[in-house]
């Protein structure tokens, strides 16, 4: 009798494959993110913010050689392009460039630190309304509900008012409301992930809830994360700008694009830069967020082109 | 003599659904002994995979095993907690399904996969659960397996993954493998291979297997015993050769009767069964299988028939044969 198992089909010499072929989901979607030109210089700018947040103090000590908090009354609304001060300054004769230096910190803080924190909570409760259905998942669905029926702005000034809005609170209460709609995207996809064989394959395997939960729903649904974390950025930012210059979020002397503009308002016809560099750093981050986002949307999802 | 591997004894599974109770296995009982091949046969809805799914204890809501004993290692698995029956699944009882295209997670490397019941029951790392599964894999007949460990299920064919799933099943070496339609989604000489891969398996490692099938080509090939199922019950049972030989309940006659015969004039028609299977929710009285049964008799319609020993090892739940009537030669 013929060997069973070399019942195998013939052996044929291997073939050369197009280069698409033995990638993995990942590799292939990072390629097509590294090849999208917009994508990408959106992304290197969104990293150019972050640098300059994270290397504020550096560059106010050595190439600015100023503080943010450092006032100059002899110097106010200085123009731009005037000796030691590349942006201007302020009515208090602080640095503008200085200040815009450590708002990145603000903003850049806040947007990542909101975007996580919507992610994990987003994804969590996601996870176990679709996995486990029925009532449980009707429960968190209909809290989610609430959640996001709730007029956010009414939520953000009275969280303000209670808590008093620093880095970390701000991010949270910004946080507090963006994890609904992740919630329910990824419930949505976990419903159909779900329903697939190898979810009752694995199970049979032996692996537990939390194992299944975990280790094979959570990579299906990862891109979904990815995806919307990239977009959501962007509005955060926006957002936290919008509370500044509201005066229920980040206040001075710490300097903030939002509230940066807050003050430069009442200048606006003699000094327009003050309005100008705030409101173009924050149009600049905005706008990199979502190209950003959309090319990320783009390589992890292809269909939706 | 030992006593079976694995013992299922008037097991009932149901379906709650708004439209009514779905009676998917109505009191099934068989035994499967070690290193034994079972073929389990009927047509789609008849319980096949329902009844191997409760034993896997993997039906899930709405559905319910509502009776029953299932026995296995001197315990009874339907009254196991949870985590008692993780401990079951995959290390003592393993199970492969139809459709190997989407019974492997798209996300991971394919040697990983294989190697995961090893992690889960053997506490081995990933390095070596995946060394592990490289080996299953080259006994299953995978080309270059160190190589092919590292792709994606997507760059494999079905016959692969379905070889993939069946090392999946064989790393923990279980007792009793249960395969749900192995061959269903392969094209033909594939499930040829598959099935002679099967056969080796339950040779080499003496793994017991259930066979869940509608191809009856494949049960005289495979089994040494056979059920038929039919609505949820078993309608006929036995050792295959005599079962093939003498059906002695009408649903085996007709579908032994209905498969084409090579020695058939030509334009012969096929003699399919008249009727369609019964609606779960609300059965016939009687036999269920009594509308579509050209022996019926007035009996068949009013109770239902138990299952009772024909032969010497056969067993058949039909009045008609039970008075003594012999069926035609199919």
């Amino acid at each position: 009798m013929i060997d069973p198992i070399a019942v195998e089909a013939p052996q044929v010499p291997a073939q050369p494959v197009p280069a698409h072929v033995g990638r993995s989901y990942w590799r292939a979607a990072f390629s097509r993110l590294r090849r999208n030109r917009i994508g990408m210089a959106s992304g290197a700018l969104l990293l150019f913010f972050v640098l300059v947040a994270l290397t504020a103090p550096l560059i106010a000590g050595f190439i600015t050689h100023t503080n943010y908090s450092s006032q100059d009354l002899t110097n106010t609304f200085a123009s731009p392009l005037s000796p030691g001060h590349l942006l201007g300054t302020d009515d208090l004769g602080r640095d503008t460039l200085t200040r815009l230096l450590f708002g990145a910190q603000v903003s850049m803080g806040i947007g990542f630190l909101a975007v996580f924190v919507s992610l994990a909570i987003g994804a969590a409760v996601g996870l176990v309304a679709g996995y486990y259905g029925g009532l449980i998942d009707g429960l968190l669905m209909r809290f989610v509900d609430v959640i996001l029926a709730i007029p956010s702005i009414f939520l953000f000034i009275l969280m303000s008012i209670l808590f008093k809005p620093s880095t970390v609170t701000l991010a949270l209460i910004i946080a507090s409301v963006g994890w609904g709609s992740i919630a329910r995207l990824v419930r949505g996809e976990v419903l159909s992930v779900r329903t697939r064989d190898f979810m009752v394959a694995t199970r049979a395997l032996g692996a537990s809830d939390a194992r299944l939960i975990i280790r094979h729903l959570l990579p299906n649904v990862l891109h979904v994360l990815i995806v919307f974390g990239s977009l959501y950025l962007g509005s955060v930012i926006l957002t936290e700008a919008a509370l500044d210059f509201l005066g229920l979020g980040i206040n001075p002397p710490i300097p903030s694009w939002g509230n940066m503009l807050t003050n430069s308002e009442t200048f606006f016809f003699h000094s327009r830069w003050l309005v100008l560099w705030p409101g173009v750093t924050i149009f600049l981050a905005v706008l990199a967020a979502n190209l950003f986002g959309n090319a990320v949307r783009d390589a992890f999802d292809p269909r939706l082109r | 003599m030992p006593g079976p591997l694995l013992g299922v004894h008037d097991l009932k599974t149901q379906f709650f659904t708004p439209e009514g109770v779905v009676k998917a296995v109505d009191g099934v009982s068989f035994e499967l002994n070690a290193g034994e091949t079972l073929g389990i046969v009927g047509e789609s809805g008849s319980g096949k995979s329902v009844t191997a799914m409760s034993i896997m204890r993997l039906i899930s809501p709405p559905g319910r095993i509502v009776e029953g004993r299932v026995l296995y290692d001197g315990r009874d698995l339907a009254t196991l907690s949870e985590s008692e029956m993780q401990g079951i699944r995959g290390e003592s009882i393993a199970m492969i399904f139809q459709d190997p295209m989407t019974s492997l997670n798209p996300v991971f490397k394919v040697g990983w996969q294989v190697g995961e019941p090893l992690m889960l029951h053997r506490g081995e790392s990933k390095a070596k659960a995946f060394a592990s599964a490289v080996s299953v894999l080259a006994k299953v007949g995978i080309p270059s397996p160190g190589d092919r460990a590292r792709d994606y299920p997507h760059h494999f064919s079905g016959g692969m993954r379905q070889r993939a799933m069946i090392a999946m099943g064989l790393t923990t070496t279980p007792k009793v493998l249960i395969a749900d339609e192995p061959t269903t989604a392969l094209d033909v000489t594939i499930q040829a291979q598959i099935l002679e891969l099967l056969r080796t398996v339950n040779r080499e490692f003496g793994t017991a297997t259930i066979l869940i099938t509608h191809n009856l080509g494949v049960v005289a090939g495979m089994c040494e015993r056979v059920m038929v199922m039919y609505a949820g019950k078993v309608v006929e049972s036995g050792p295959t050769e005599d079962v093939f030989a003498h059906p002695t309940h009408p649903y085996t006659w007709s579908l032994l009767r209905s498969i084409p015969r090579l020695d058939a004039e030509r334009h012969e028609p096929l003699k399919p069964i008249e009727g369609l299977p019964p609606d779960l929710i609300d059965l016939p009285s009687g036999c269920a299988f009594h509308p579509r049964c050209p022996f019926a008799i007035e009996k068949c319609s009013r109770d239902v028939p138990p299952l009772n020993r024909v032969g010497d090892a056969q067993l058949a739940a039909c009045w008609v044969t039970q008075s003594g009537t012999e069926l035609p030669h199919a």
